[in-house]
């Protein structure tokens, strides 16, 4: 495998439909079997939905909780199937990991009131790193669907008194509606922002409390600018590609407009 | 290599507007070679087809439309306006060796009324369009296709509008066909919008004024269909999904959920309480109130 095929294969899946980027995945790997692990861990998909049968709580399925083809649920720190060497996170980081899945649990009920999240912590040589997960789905009603995906992956170096984070965000956004008088419209698709950032650390219990509010201010952003990619953007686009007026009633009234100006200030 | 012709293909098909060179350019690196670029004729063709790929005239400035519609039987394609027939290497979207072609059909001066008016109509709603009219099946229907394309790829957005339509020369007639949008954005991500309307609209006259009139209307009815639908999607489904705030206006106090209990948690695991033991603090802190 060379760099360059990454590198394609990535700018590919960026140009393909993203509705459809887990067929791309598949079709990519196909052709080039040793870019599945890289893609793999850097293309993000719309995440699949478990049943914990431990507390029988669903959570989230990623590349950072799967060992082998188990997965381990943030509610029991168990495999599923069951695994005797799966790697768990140390003591300190899974009682962090606790902390930050109820956190989340409130911060998802009050943004996305309902849906399904799952963080989602692993040891560092100099720190820990995570995952925080939300996904949630809506039918309006007729053939109208909506669908939200949020990955968060961070890392958190430490330094005296302080912790270096640095965040990437992705956000995967399916929208459909389908009616007599509309016919189909998808519009679909994800977008990543990254930040970095110091803050300081007095205990364990500051991590929550910085990543919480990074993700916080992040989705925030994301979603501002989804809402201006969305609805704002691609149809300015449409609106250049075909006017609704008429293109020389609008070019008579600017000319008009421009000779009253004139006139005004003759 | 039969599977990676059938993949390679099913990209380039697949390629949004006034992106298939950069999608070509992926295939040639990830096969590590050009040499599967020849067995992804048919593709390529296919793709020109489904999406009225405009080609430069040899020695003419005007972009005409590659369809199914205006091939001829030995391959090469013809342009009514120009009066001309020439051939397309579909792999490049290049025109050559371009011969005088007269129009050949008893509906001739219906498809020239045609013409003009849809050049009336491209005027009026297209800052910049190609747009054809052929006779197809024997002479005993007429296509009607229109292609708007606008790449700015410096700005990571490019666009098309398709409309194709047919109608069976018959009093009254019919026009049947459909409109398609694609728009592009991919800067740092990747956001698609994809739509397909049908068109079938009954016409009482077989005339262009009357064929013209009907094409006018379900576009501009499509078009501001389309809009609200933006205005729909952004009022009901986005905003189900996630909201910009809590209902409370305030955002998260981390220090009170993430730690209120932190003794409680054991290490290494285990079940615990459900997170609503929590208390669900959202209380106001000062200066921390999210303004509009």
């Amino acid at each position: 495998m060379a760099d360059s095929q990454f590198d394609s294969a990535l700018d590919l899946l960026r140009r393909l439909n993203p509705r459809d980027t887990k067929q791309h995945l598949n079709a990519i790997t196909s052709i080039v079997p040793d870019l599945a692990e890289d893609l793999l861990s850097s293309v993000d998909q719309p995440l699949e939905i478990r049943r914990c049968p431990k507390s029988s709580r669903d959570y989230l399925l990623c590349d950072y909780n799967r060992d082998g083809d188990s997965y381990r649920s943030p509610w029991s720190n168990e495999f599923d199937p069951p695994l005797d060497d799966g790697t768990v996170p140390s003591e300190r980081v899974r009682k962090l990991e606790i902390a930050a899945n109820e956190a989340f649990d409130v911060y998802r009920e009050l943004y996305y009131e309902g849906g399904v999240g799952s963080v989602y912590f692993w040891d560092l040589d100099d720190g820990f790193a995570g995952v925080i997960l939300l996904k949630k789905g809506v039918t309006p009603g007729g053939k109208s669907s909506g669908e939200w995906d949020s990955i968060h992956v961070f890392e958190a170096t430490d330094r005296a008194r302080m912790s270096h984070y640095k965040l990437t965000s992705t956000v995967i956004l399916h929208l459909a509606n389908e009616t007599e008088a509309l016919g189909e419209m998808d519009l679909s698709g994800n977008m990543t922002r990254q930040v970095e950032v110091d803050l300081p650390v007095e205990s364990d219990a500051s991590h929550v409390a910085n990543v919480g509010r990074l993700v916080e201010d992040m989705e925030l952003k994301m979603r501002n600018l989804l809402q201006e990619v969305y609805f704002g953007k691609a149809k300015d686009v449409v609106g250049e590609l075909r006017s609704v007026s008429s293109l020389s009633e609008s070019s008579k009234e600017r000319a008009n407009h421009a000779e009253m100006i004139r006139s005004m200030h003759g | 290599m039969d599977h990676t012709v059938e993949i390679a293909s099913s990209f380039i098909e697949g390629a949004p507007p006034g992106e298939l060179g950069d999608v070509v350019a992926d295939i040639k690196a990830l096969t590590e070679s050009d040499d599967i670029i020849p067995s992804l004729a048919p593709a390529f063709e296919r793709y020109n087809h489904k999406q009225l790929t405009t080609v430069r005239l040899p020695g003419a400035s005007q972009e005409v439309i590659v369809s199914e519609f205006n091939r001829l039987e030995d391959g090469r394609y013809f342009d009514v306006e120009s009066q001309t027939s020439f051939e397309v290497d579909h792999v490049t979207q290049e025109a050559t060796g371009s011969q005088t072609y007269g129009l050949e059909s008893q509906n001739a001066d219906l498809i020239k009324s045609l013409l003009k008016a849809m050049g009336n109509h491209a005027r009026e709603h297209y800052r910049s369009c190609s747009y054809g009219v052929y006779p197809i099946e024997n002479d005993s229907a007429i296509a009607i296709v229109l292609v708007a394309n606008r790449y700015s790829p410096n700005n990571f957005w490019n666009g098309r509008f398709r409309s194709v339509y047919t109608v069976p020369v018959s009093e009254p007639t019919t026009v049947t066909g459909q409109i398609q949008v694609d728009v592009h954005y991919y800067e740092d991500g990747n956001v698609s919008l994809n739509t397909h309307k049908p068109v079938h609209a009954s016409v009482p006259s077989l005339s262009a004024e009357g064929i013209m009139s009907r094409i006018g209307a379900a576009e501009r009815d499509y078009q501001e269909q389309l809009n609200r639908a933006f205005v729909q999607m952004a009022e009901g489904a986005f905003k189900g999904l996630r909201r910009q705030l809590p209902v409370t206006r305030q955002k998260v106090e981390w220090e009170k959920v993430g730690g209120t209990d932190w003794d409680r948690i054991l290490p290494g695991g285990g079940d615990f309480s459900s997170p609503w033991d929590i208390t669900l603090s959202t209380s106001a802190r000062s200066g921390d109130r999210y303004t509009y």
